[in-house]
């Protein structure tokens, strides 16, 4: 059995599905839930750490059922919340005691001190967390999570509103947490951050997940080489043998192809044709950007491409 | 237990840091024992200073009580009350330490509130007639403290709960017995005076004061301030799912 299990798990706020029917199966792993704001990541965290009741369905983390034995499954787990929350008037190492005490460990102390080492913070363990930055406050929230040694650890958006340096710190940390054996559950909005650093992804989207699986896997599956095209206008996606039309973001429309080099001077001279005004067009490697546009669009739009949805945008933006 | 021990001390450890509103909540009970328990030309009784302090000291038990109402909500907004019920320590432990906390920063106020009381002439009282009076304050206290919580988290609005604070504190004060025996009270003012809840520890006190065990409005106070903890767990259960 793995770490953290859910199976059709479904939240309404009221008339809102903000959780629709999602199935997971996490392991000793990062594992990223991958979404834009409001696709359901943070009430989906919120039900696994007990936190929110489901409107139906269930989950289980350590093989403990998140409703029946809530307090055990809060044993097992750590989580960090998306919006900080330090005390800005305790230092680092109180900050990190308190939570030690909280959980009841042995020598709250020395394993204190050890998870503030580990996050790199033991040179400003007593300074004020009010003097941290936002990275570090970020790590404190870690080295919080970290003193009772948890099965699966979930953070809610980790690198939101860091620079890019400590984005790329935070997520080594987690790496390497992963590496010492726990299962990682963390939610992001970044795109590239899920693909360099995440085992496996599960892209959401309005409650559902859309695809799940390593983003290496997704895009080879998914995809060879890609196509974008910026063009004027609308444009209906033409018939190609060998290119797939994969969606649209405002005036750029992309295509896969399994032998890029051949189709662009194809696709060209088909759109062309076809009096759509090209303006730019590019090959590159798929990314997960990529990956999210197609499973949304074939999530959203079954029958393709929503023509008219484009044209009120192009309107709206004269 | 452990967990609202160390939720305590978080607290104490905050209160203490943020240093100006340690000195800033003992200005107005200080101000009124001085103008009004030295100063006022009053003769109701013959030591006023005496027969005002309880009141004085409920009056500081009450607005640290009122302004604690404030801390668990904050908690909430600011995204620490998820941490912490995330954390396998009892959901209870929060709210009872929360409590906990604001009755004994009270109770630190009252005392100093106390000590400048007989240091600018109020009578000295037995040891066990202290006693007594911790007894009644630390009652008093728990009742205001989880009663400002409930409604603190009721409410969920800073905005809204700090205009409730001051729509009541002010009234429920001159509305007791602290300033005024009910003999020199009009009709009306006797009638709210008796069913206040301030005036029940204000009499208590003063009962103590006479040597006087005040079985009955210590009683009163403990059953009104169990009602209002149940309560109190009851919302917090409710806002916790
Ligand atoms: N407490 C709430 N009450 C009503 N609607 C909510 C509440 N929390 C979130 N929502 C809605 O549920 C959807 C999913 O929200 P959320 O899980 O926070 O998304 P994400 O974390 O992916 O940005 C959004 O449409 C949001 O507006
Ligand atoms: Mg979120």
């Amino acid at each position: 059995m793995s770490i953290i299990e859910t199976n059709e798990l479904v939240k309404y706020y009221d008339d809102l599905c903000a959780v629709d029917h999602v199935t997971l199966s996490i392991d000793k792993e990062v594992f990223g839930l991958l979404g834009p704001n409001g696709s359901g990541k943070t009430t989906t965290v919120l039900m696994l750490t007990t936190l929110l009741r489901p409107t139906s369905g269930n989950a289980s983390i350590c093989g403990h059922d998140i409703q029946k034995h809530a307090e055990r499954v809060r044993s097992a787990i750590s989580y960090v919340p998306q919006d900080m929350a330090v005390d800005i008037k305790l230092t680092g190492r109180e900050n990190v005691m308190f939570f030690a005490k909280l959980y009841g460990i042995p020598s709250p102390k020395d394993k204190a001190d050890e998870a503030l080492a580990l996050m790199e913070l033991s040179e400003r363990a007593d300074d004020l967390t009010r003097t941290y930055s936002g990275g570090m406050r970020r790590r404190l929230e870690l080295a919080q999570a970290l003193v009772h040694e948890p099965s699966a650890l979930f953070l809610d958006e980790p690198t939101l509103g860091l620079d890019v340096a400590a984005r790329k710190k935070i997520w080594e940390h987690i790496g390497s947490l992963s590496r010492r054996g726990m299962s990682i559950f963390v939610t992001t909005h970044y795109m590239d951050e899920a693909d360099r650093f995440c085992d496996r992804v599960g892209i959401i989207n309005r409650g559902k997940i859309a695809a799940c699986g390593s983003p290496e896997e997704l895009k080879t599956n998914l995809m060879n080489d890609i196509i974008t095209v910026r063009i004027e206008g609308m444009c209906q996606p033409p018939d190609l043998e060998g290119v797939w039309y994969v969606g649209r973001q405002e005036d750029e429309i992309s295509f896969t192809a399994e032998n890029g080099k051949e189709a662009l001077p194809a696709l060209a001279e088909t759109l062309t044709r076809n009096n759509v005004k090209v303006r730019a067009m590019s090959l590159r490697e798929p990314t997960l950007d990529d990956v999210f546009l197609q499973a949304v669009g074939q999530q959203e739009e079954p029958h393709g491409f929503a023509d008219s949805k484009f044209r009120m945008m192009l309107r709206r933006r004269r | 237990m452990r967990g609202i021990i160390t939720f305590i001390q978080r607290d104490f450890l905050r209160w203490e840091r943020g240093r100006v509103a340690v000195i800033s909540a003992l200005i107005m009970p200080a101000a009124w024992l001085i103008f009004v328990g030295l100063a006022l030309p009053v003769q109701f009784t013959g030591n006023y200073l005496d027969f005002i302090t309880p009141g004085i000291l409920v009056m500081t038990m009450l607005s640290a009580g009122l302004s604690g109402g404030a801390l668990l909500m904050f908690d909430k907004i600011l995204g620490f009350l998820n941490k912490f019920l995330a954390l396998p320590t009892p959901r209870e432990s929060i709210l009872f330490g929360k409590i906990l906390f604001i009755t004994g920063r009270g109770i630190i106020q009252t005392t100093i509130i106390l000590i400048i009381a007989v240091i600018i002439g109020a009578s000295l009282l037995q040891p066990l007639q202290y006693v007594m009076i911790y007894i009644v304050l630390f009652a008093f206290g728990i009742l205001i403290s989880s009663f400002a919580t409930t409604v603190a988290l009721y409410l969920e609005d800073h905005d809204s709960y700090a205009a409730f604070n001051t729509m009541i504190s002010m009234p429920l004060f001159f509305t007791s017995s602290a300033l005024m025996p009910y003999d020199v009270m009009p009709g009306w003012l006797r009638a709210i005076a008796v069913l206040n809840p301030l005036s029940f520890a204000i009499d208590a006190i003063r009962d103590i004061g006479y040597g006087i065990i005040p079985v009955l409005p210590l009683a009163t106070l403990l059953g009104i301030a169990c009602f209002v903890i149940v309560l109190c767990s009851h919302v917090f259960r409710k806002v916790t799912i």
